[in-house]
């Protein structure tokens, strides 16, 4: 693909923006977003005045607390950041129909077509920016650049409430910078397994052929090797529906029967059921997955031709998956089930079997 | 050991018993018969674990037990000139089977690693005439899951209840039931046998004469046909309250001719899905209307004359469970039981009403 115009949005601190606008005496002190900090929580979002004291995302409460002990713990209001979400969905579709939400809080939007008609991307993002802040009170920075890696990289060099540009000739200067983690994709698993190759940077990944990566990486090869070259052929998918709806729990004390896990399994079924209604179809594919106090983890999936969309149907396959699931006799800290392989009620082919129970 | 038998002695336990032995085997020995002396008989065993089945030869074979090569054997005896006799005999290693110019040398693997079935401890037997077991469980079969997760579903349900034998059978989109009196009461009883074991049951049932003896342990099924033992786990699991899904109040019924109706559905599945099989069953007085259409926009349609007299109702199916039906019931007439486009239907033939079928509706 040629080079395109890519912007990438991203509301900065999101949920923890949000509750401190609607929150005045949450405004400037650190906040953190997230589950309780006396329990298991984790830290979903925090403030930019939280973070100077190292708290980050997916940080445990208890830590967070820990390292600020003066910080606001509240506790996340979804439904609001989901109607803001949609909000700024709204806007975003003013200026093109190719978004890719990523998140409740991030989307991609490929502006190519319509840069003849606003000028240049850069005008496109800066309107976009201001918008938001006008209609939502809440800042977001945008990355410009010539594909969606890039764009996001640059999006995050804009934050807090900026808006970078990487240009195509600064392309590729600007990847040989990056520390191997900047690298969308490359969690903690990732990085140390490149740390142990000797690529800390992207300069360090560059030198490396894709027939050496191949069989490192696998799948990931192709786009490991392409992003080191500045290279990102991934187009912005318009319309990428999500891919699951799921849910689950953390309890305050570990489960060691399979009768209570079942109850939780019940009443997640019950959410899902709403979650599918909410995206309006159903889903072929159910994923149970099963935490041990020992922090490992199994899943264990089932999927049908004719789909699940109750919470009925869904709890009626789970003994059986729990029964190989539990492949440890240690308690069970937490509890997830999912549903994927949704199909939209608009687009599944007409055809239903309906169950009898 | 050593014996000599008759072709065609050998050749029929050895058929019905050869189900058992699984094509791909975990353990080797799982692909072997088992050939012992028991009271002066020769007892030929084969088993995959879960299902084990014997026949008992009147010959009295010399010296210990041997195992064989299961379809092997099958397949030597099956060759061989009819009428013709083989002699066996041991020696070490290997198996030496002899008939006439012909001689075959099997490996054999230890007896006493061949994993036969502890005795079972009965707590309750149902004697019951061959042939209404057997159609039973034909009228019934059909409907079982195939490797569902709901793993209480890849069997029948057989069931003792109130004086009545009754089977029933569901992968959760349909459901078949059976039922007959029993000539004597026996305790309430309710097990599920795994829909190999009920394949295997359904042959030889069909091989044998006379009376079956079911007998009853807490995990096991066992059944005893003259020469042929049979025993099978139980699927340890709870069967779906299968009485709350068959409809009592469904108001309107269709009496439609079985074989015509037959014929329509399985000229409109040409053109249905190839994988979801839908068709749209439109009834309006005394009128069926039958519609198939694929992905690819092709329609077909079929009317046939049906004595209904309800209000227009279109209704859904998979066309394959509606023929599976069909093809299990005998009359010439069946009744549907309709209610509405999203309740089930209730099949049943006048002339046999413990025979029923439920089938839902797919959304169309």
């Amino acid at each position: 693909m040629s080079d395109r115009s890519i912007i990438h949005i991203d509301m900065d601190a999101f949920y923890a923006s949000v509750e401190q606008r609607d929150f005045p005496e949450y405004r400037n002190k650190p906040l953190v977003v997230g589950g309780d900090p006396d329990h298991r929580g984790v830290v979903a979002t925090c403030s930019y005045e939280a973070r100077k004291f190292g708290i980050h995302s997916a940080m445990a409460c208890a830590t967070a607390k820990r390292k600020c002990p003066q910080a606001i713990f509240v506790r996340p209001r979804f439904q609001i950041y989901r109607e803001i979400s949609l909000q700024i969905q709204d806007i975003l579709r003013k200026y093109t129909n190719i978004i890719e939400p990523l998140a409740l809080d991030e989307a991609f939007l490929d502006v190519t077509e319509e840069i003849a008609r606003a000028g240049s991307s850069m005008l496109i993002a800066k309107d976009i920016r201001q918008r938001i802040k006008r209609e939502t009170r809440l800042t977001a920075s945008a990355g410009v650049s010539y594909n969606k890696f890039l764009a996001k990289i640059a999006s995050d060099r804009g934050k807090p409430d900026g808006l970078f540009y990487i240009s195509s000739k600064e392309g590729l200067a600007f990847v040989k910078k990056l520390t191997i983690c900047e690298f969308f994709g490359v969690g903690p698993a990732t990085e140390e397994k490149m740390q142990g190759l000797g690529i800390y940077t992207g300069a360090d990944l560059a030198t490396w052929e894709l027939e050496a990566l191949q069989p490192i990486f696998g799948k990931s090869a192709q786009y490991y090797y392409n992003a080191s070259r500045g290279i990102d052929t991934r187009a912005v998918e318009a319309g990428r529906l999500r891919k699951s709806v799921g849910t689950e729990d953390t309890f305050e004390v570990d489960l060691h029967f399979q009768d209570e896990m079942l109850k939780v399994f019940e009443t997640q079924c019950i959410e899902l059921e709403q979650q599918l209604k909410k995206f309006g179809g159903l889903g072929k594919t159910v994923t149970i997955k099963v935490k041990f106090s020992d922090f490992t983890q199994v899943t264990r999936s089932y999927s049908t031709k004719t789909g699940f969309r109750d919470a009925k149907s869904i709890i009626a396959v789970i003994p059986p998956l729990l029964e190989n699931a539990v492949v440890k006799n240690l308690p069970v800290r937490l509890l997830g089930v999912s549903i994927s392989n949704l199909v939209l009620d608009s687009e599944a082919i007409e055809d239903d079997q309906m169950p009898l129970w | 050991m050593k014996f000599s038998i008759q072709r065609e002695e050998l050749l029929k336990p050895v058929q019905l018993i050869v189900g058992a032995v699984e094509r791909r085997q975990t353990m080797p020995i799982l692909s072997n018969f088992l050939l012992r002396n028991v009271n002066g008989h020769l007892v030929i065993t084969a088993t995959d674990l879960e299902l084990e089945v014997s026949a008992t030869i009147d010959i009295n074979p010399e010296g210990g037990s041997i195992t064989i090569p299961g379809r092997k054997l099958l397949d030597i005896c099956k060759s061989l000139q009819e009428g013709s006799d083989i002699q066996f005999s041991c020696s070490g290693e290997k198996v030496e089977i002899k008939s006439a110019k012909s001689r075959f040398s099997l490996a054999t693997l230890a007896a006493n690693e061949f994993p036969l079935v502890d005795e079972i401890a009965v707590d309750q037997t149902i004697a019951i005439d061959k042939h209404q077991l057997h159609s039973l469980i034909e009228d019934t079969s059909f409907a079982m899951a195939q490797q569902d997760v709901r793993y209480y579903l890849n069997g029948l349900m057989m069931e003792a209840e109130g004086g009545k034998l009754r089977t029933v059978a569901t992968d959760g989109h349909r459901l078949s039931m059976a039922e007959t009196n029993l000539d004597s009461s026996v305790p309430d009883r309710q097990v599920i046998v795994p829909k190999k074991a009920v394949q295997e049951f359904m042959r030889i049932l069909s091989a044998s004469n006379g009376n079956v003896d079911l007998a009853f342990s807490q995990n096991h099924l066992q059944a005893n046909f003259g020469d042929i033992r049979f025993v099978t786990k139980l699927i340890d699991g709870k069967f779906p309250d299968y009485q709350r899904v068959v409809p009592e109040g469904h108001q309107y019924i269709a009496s439609i001719e079985r074989e015509i109706l037959r014929s329509c559905l399985m000229r409109a599945s040409i053109l249905s899905n190839e994988k979801y099989r839908g068709v749209c069953l439109g009834f309006s007085e005394n009128l069926l209307k039958i519609q198939a259409h694929n992905p690819e926009q092709e329609e077909a349609e079929e009317e046939l004359d049906i004595s209904y007299s309800g209000p227009e109702l279109e209704i859904g199916f998979n066309v394959n469970y509606l023929v599976d039906v069909l093809n299990t019931i005998k009359s010439n007439e069946v009744h549907f039981y309709l209610q509405d486009t999203n309740s089930s239907l209730l099949i049943v033939c006048p002339e046999m009403e413990n025979r029923k079928y439920v089938v839902m509706p797919m959304r169309l």
